[in-house]
């Protein structure tokens, strides 16, 4: 990354307007990087040069980590990345659409049974095909919820707001029921099933080999998931059908009066959304390797959600950063205790470590939303608009 | 027969514990459009509430007191939580009272502690006869006291100065404002209300076999009530709560028998059914206020 | 333009420190000490522990995964954890662990205590935090939970007291079980009927999942090997929904009703059918119960037709084990978490010291020792034979439960009325797989 752009080499000073519209690529302002010069540029998947090096940047690193970090943070991060999916899938639905789901559990468990139920070892007491290749089984997960999704779509067309969250939720509670009594697919509650089983071309991903460990691995796995879905997810909403979800979300009447049809990219939006859901699902059950039916409950919708609105609503980086955080946390307020010798470590004592813990993740996340609603996303922002108009920011 | 009416008033009284936890779900929507998922919380600490105070108190003035305090929380509660978040979506909202739900639960189960506590009422599981059909007297407790509260709430809501300002408020807030009505005051009426019926229905949910850490959970059952009722209809609260108890209490009497493939213990997730069905009929719930589409 | 570059400039600056601080994180797995007599690897050192009284002693390392916060067993766990505590500490006032060589070792299970909230998923990541400073695990509480991490347990041999009493441990070396599990309680608790009332026909009402299915499948098998009526009802957590239990209670009148929920859950079936008039026996296990009950509308009911099974006897009763483990806890309000915490303790020590004797405290010296180990100490809570690890299944689980009845004036409420025993079917119970 070093010396890829001097200032110095850019092009001279070109007038905006009709000089960068004759061009194939429209030029950038010298020093104002973050400025659109044209429609089309601003449409770009990569719109600004410093978006396209940032994120050049962190995805070599992040495909250097495996060789860095520990594998115990390896899998931690693996889990935050395969959360990450989750995160833009429901984004799509809420955030784009405007469409509130709570049932985004419901979906991560479509995508978690199917996977596990095609990889499954056909020997065991659970229902198995012995399908282990990641690329089938994956994709296989995100189409079976997307269809899910579809049939869901229709309570959307007539639904609206509160209503529509509320009976997505009801979708979480039926579910848990057909998972929990299933006990061929699903093993029964307080027993599960082994989650899914990932080889790709012909090497065993979830055990460690002679060159790699299963955490690094499945770290890279996650990784390569991500970045193909988040890239896919970015192109969606820069689409026609971007677009479209973005006028039902600010007034779905209006979008109807000027030719969106609201049934069809409602029930769009709904498959697309299911889809990065059954995706994330098998993936962070590959990691976990164990799959437990009340898992998949209200507080887990209600997690991600939580990550779409801590990340940014509305973004595809700010659903990454959302998970991320929202994943990492425990982790994080797990460590404090250290930090902080005076409270007690007998979970008998009234408002022990362990209690902090929890309590703390309760606060943090108010905290959060108090003092900065448009999430990490808007920190973002001001920090960029900050040094966008330095030296003269206010 | 005998069973039916039995199962019918069984239902009716559990249901009138849903419908006290759905009014508070409903007030506050009212008032704020948002949907307070820090009731379980509330529920559940009300409930401790009372089992401290039963011993020096007596059963219905710590259930009184209980309600005071619990109401002083939800309060507490509004001002320092909710209140900078005025004017912000309102899912923002709601996942900062789920960060209050998961933090204030933790506290409450410190006070809880390791054994399961009573909240001390004269009725256990005695049952009594009525109209020749046996009923547990609990139930009927249940489904007294809620008439009660109701009759008090609505009454208020109709010929208090208060209870006007209020049904102003959630009519249109900015005429409320310019008619000299502190519209934050009524939020924060709002949450006190929604507190002090949480902290009732809680205390009497555990009554008969006492509060356990899990005991949260039966508020998530209200919300197929509201949603059933209509979210804006303090009515339709009631009789979403009510209905919903019956049903449940019908399919867990009859389902084994007729319908073994649905499963053990589908009566749990049956008031969800319920709600599924309805919604597809009517859109806004039975009472719910449909909302006007203008172009 | 300056301020394009100073941003690239911070850019790099900020990755390159993140590159280092990454790189210094990935280390080898870091070996114990290894200059003492016996060898050492994962979690065990020369140094001695935090707060102990024992200067010169080295230390060993056991993380404790348990419900510790917002979990639906939070309320047993806690004294589970503390009565751990309790015990270790006794065991390191006593001199620790002695190895061959005159070394000796304390033994640590207060440094890597972790809350799990009953959740696999929280339970793998915290088990994965504390892993590498760890020798075994002195508690890993739930079924769900510990078979989340059980293939690494297994892949790491990492010897671990699973805190449940389910039939699907006794199959897995590095988990090491204490007493008897709800399968073998809950036949030996028809058996018990049958001899002591006569019973003709048994109901299993139980919670889903390992623990109630597991007593539900011990339940049948010994209908059917006696002969009796046999029905299960499945029943969910949640005092609101056992409607559907006392309906059937009710309704079937069955003689006999193997009952395990949880206490509140149980006091509403227990006093509800009661009420209806029930008058048929529950045998529940011991996280059915809890004194406070006692205190609780359902306390005459209870009086009346409530027998408890369990692995061990309650709190309250007078081997030397649970002397010590009253004495040692101090103060406190008695509890059968306590008692449970306690005895699962025993295995681990004992295996621990025998590690240790033969000079070998690896993760695989410990795995060693416990597949060698036919009789545990337990002074007297459990005969010696329990603590039977070696050898198959079949022949090394123990098969024997007691009943005890209610008495209010008992510390938990309960005292023993038959001691352990085993009844005809589990006698000839063929043991391979679990029982659900």
């Amino acid at each position: 990354m070093t010396g890829s752009t001097t200032p110095t080499a850019r092009p001279p000073q070109t007038p905006p307007g009709e000089a960068a519209v004759r061009r194939r690529r429209p030029r950038q302002l010298a020093g104002r990087p973050g400025l659109y010069t044209s429609y089309a540029q601003h449409l770009r998947l990569l719109n600004t040069r410093p978006k396209q090096i940032a994120v050049g940047v962190i995805v070599l690193v992040a495909f250097a980590l495996p060789w860095l970090a520990e594998d115990q943070t390896l899998s931690l991060l693996g889990v935050a990345m395969a959360a990450s999916i989750g995160a833009i899938g429901l984004n799509i639905v809420t955030g784009y659409a405007g469409q509130v789901s709570l049932g985004h559990a419901f979906f991560l468990a479509i995508g978690a049974y199917t996977a596990s139920a095609l990889s499954g070892d056909p020997a065991d007491d659970t229902i198995g095909f012995g399908v282990t290749n990641v690329v089938v089984w994956l994709l296989a997960a995100g189409v079976v919820a997307a269809l899910f999704g579809v049939l869901v779509a229709p309570l959307a067309t007539r639904l609206r707001g509160l209503y529509l969250a509320i009976v997505t939720l009801g979708l979480v509670f039926l579910g848990e029921h057909i998972f929990k009594e299933w006990q061929d697919l699903t093993g029964g509650a307080g027993v599960g099933r082994p989650g899914p089983v990932p080889h790709l071309f012909g090497i065993e991903l979830n055990s460690a080999g002679d060159v790699l460990t299963s955490d690094q691995k499945l770290y890279l796995l996650m990784l390569v998931s991500l970045v193909v879905l988040g890239l896919l997810a970015r192109n969606l909403a820069r689409s026609k059908v971007g677009r479209a979800f973005a006028a039902i979300r600010d007034r779905d009447i209006a979008a109807s009066v000027i030719g969106v049809n609201l049934t069809r990219y409602k029930v769009i939006a709904f498959a697309v959304s299911s889809f990065y859901a059954g995706c994330a699902g098998a993936l962070v059950y590959t990691i976990t390797g164990f799959i437990e039916p009340t898992s998949f409950n209200l507080l887990l919708s209600v997690q991600y959600i939580a990550m779409v609105l801590i990340g940014g609503v509305a973004t595809i980086s700010g659903s990454i950063m959302g998970a991320f955080f929202i994943t990492l946390l425990p982790a994080l307020t797990r460590q404090l205790p250290g930090v902080v010798p005076l409270i007690s470590e007998d979970a008998s004592a009234p408002l022990n470590v362990f209690q902090v813990e929890t309590v703390l993740y309760g606060l943090l996340i108010i905290g959060f939303l108090i003092f900065e609603p448009r999430g990490l996303y808007g920190i973002w922002t001001r920090i960029r608009n900050y040094w966008k108009a330095w030296p003269f920011s206010y | 027969m005998k069973e039916l009416f039995s199962s019918i008033l069984a239902g009716l009284g559990q249901g009138s514990m849903y419908a006290l936890l759905a009014l508070g779900f409903v007030i506050i929507y009212k008032a704020t459009q948002v949907i307070n998922l820090a009731l379980p919380a509330l529920m559940l600490a009300g409930a401790v509430l009372v089992s401290y105070l039963v011993g020096p108190f007596g059963f219905i003035l710590a259930v009184v007191l209980g309600a005071v305090g619990i109401a002083l929380l939800g309060l507490g509660l509004e001002r320092t939580v909710i209140r900078p978040m005025v004017g912000k979506p309102v899912f923002v909202v709601a996942i900062i009272t789920l960060g209050i739900d998961i933090a204030l639960r933790v506290v409450v189960n410190g006070f809880i502690g390791t054994d399961v506590r009573q909240v001390g009422d004269p009725w256990g599981f005695a049952r009594g006869s009525l109209f020749g059909v046996t009923v547990q007297e609990r139930h009927i407790a249940m489904f007294v006291t809620t008439a009660i509260v109701i009759t008090v709430l609505f009454a208020f809501f109709k010929y208090t100065r208060l209870g006007l300002a209020m049904r102003a408020a959630a009519f249109d807030q900015e005429t409320a404002l310019a008619q000299g009505i502190s519209v934050s005051s009524v939020f924060a009426l709002a949450w006190a209300i929604a507190g002090g019926l949480a902290a009732v229905a809680g205390t009497f949910v555990a009554t008969g076999a006492g509060i356990d850490q899990q005991l949260w959970i039966i508020a998530l059952k209200a919300l197929p009530a509201i949603i059933l009722g209509g979210l804006d209809s303090l009515g339709g609260a009631v009789v979403g709560g009510l209905s919903i108890g019956i049903v449940e209490s019908l399919v867990a009497t009859y389902q084994l028998d007729f319908a073994p493939w649905l499963g053990d213990n589908f009566s749990v997730v049956s008031p969800y059914v319920v709600m599924l069905l309805v919604l597809l009929v009517r859109p806004y719930g039975l009472f719910g206020t449909r909302e006007v589409e203008r172009v | 333009m300056a301020k394009l570059k100073s941003r690239h400039t911070a850019l790099v600056a900020a990755m390159s420190a993140l590159a280092l601080v990454a790189a210094a994180c990935r280390a080898g797995d870091g070996g114990g000490g290894g200059e003492g007599e016996v060898a050492t690897d994962v979690g065990v050192t020369q140094e001695a522990c935090p707060n102990t009284p024992n200067k010169d002693n080295g230390c060993i390392y056991l993380g404790i995964i348990s419900d510790l916060t917002s979990g639906p067993f939070a309320a047993l766990a806690v004294p589970i954890t503390n009565a751990q505590k309790a015990f270790w500490k006794r065991v390191n006032e006593q001199g620790g662990i002695e190895a061959a060589g005159g070394q000796a070792f304390d033994v640590d299970v207060t440094s890597n205590v972790k809350d799990n909230k009953y959740n696999p998923e929280v339970h793998r990541q915290v088990y994965e935090e504390i892993k590498g400073d760890v020798l075994g695990l002195a508690q890993t509480l739930g079924s769900p939970t510990t078979a989340a991490i059980k293939n690494d347990l297994e892949a790491s041999n990492v010897v671990s007291a699973p805190a449940s009493w389910t039939s699907a441990w006794e199959v897995e070396d590095v988990l090491i079980e204490s007493g008897t599990n709800y399968c073998f309680e809950a036949m030996n608790s028809v058996d018990y009927a049958v001899e002591e009332f006569g019973a003709k026909s048994v109901m299993a009402v139980h919670y889903p999942g390992d623990y109630g299915e597991d007593a539900a499948g011990g339940a049948k098998a010994a209908a059917e090997a006696q002969g009796l009526d046999f029905s299960a009802v499945e029943t969910d957590e949640g005092i609101e929904n056992q409607s559907g239990a006392i309906q059937a209670i009710t309704s079937k009148k069955p003689d006999l009703v193997i009952l395990t929920t949880g206490p509140t859950d149980a006091a509403v079936i227990v006093g509800e059918s009661a009420g209806r008039g029930y008058e048929g026996k529950f045998i529940g296990t011991s996280p059915t119960w809890n004194p406070e009950l006692l205190k609780s509308d359902a306390a005459k009911a209870f009086e009346a037709l409530y027998l408890q099974s369990g692995p061990w006897a309650p709190f309250g009763a007078d081997t030397p084990g649970h002397k010590a483990m009253r004495e040692a806890l101090g103060k406190v309000q008695p509890n059968d978490g306590y008692t449970a915490g306690w005895v699962w303790s025993y295995p681990m020590k004992a295996a621990l010291d025998k590690a240790a004797e033969n000079g070998d405290l690896t993760r695989q010296g410990l795995l060693e020792a416990v597949k060698s180990l036919e009789t545990v100490d337990y002074e007297g809570m459990l005969p010696e034979k329990a603590g039977n690890y070696s050898g198959e299944p079949n022949d090394a689980v123990f098969r024997q439960s007691l009943i005890s009845k209610v008495d209010p004036d008992a510390p938990t409420g309960v005292t023993v009325e038959k001691d352990l025993f085993t009844g005809s079917t589990a006698e000839g119970y063929e043991f391979s797989e679990p029982c659900f």
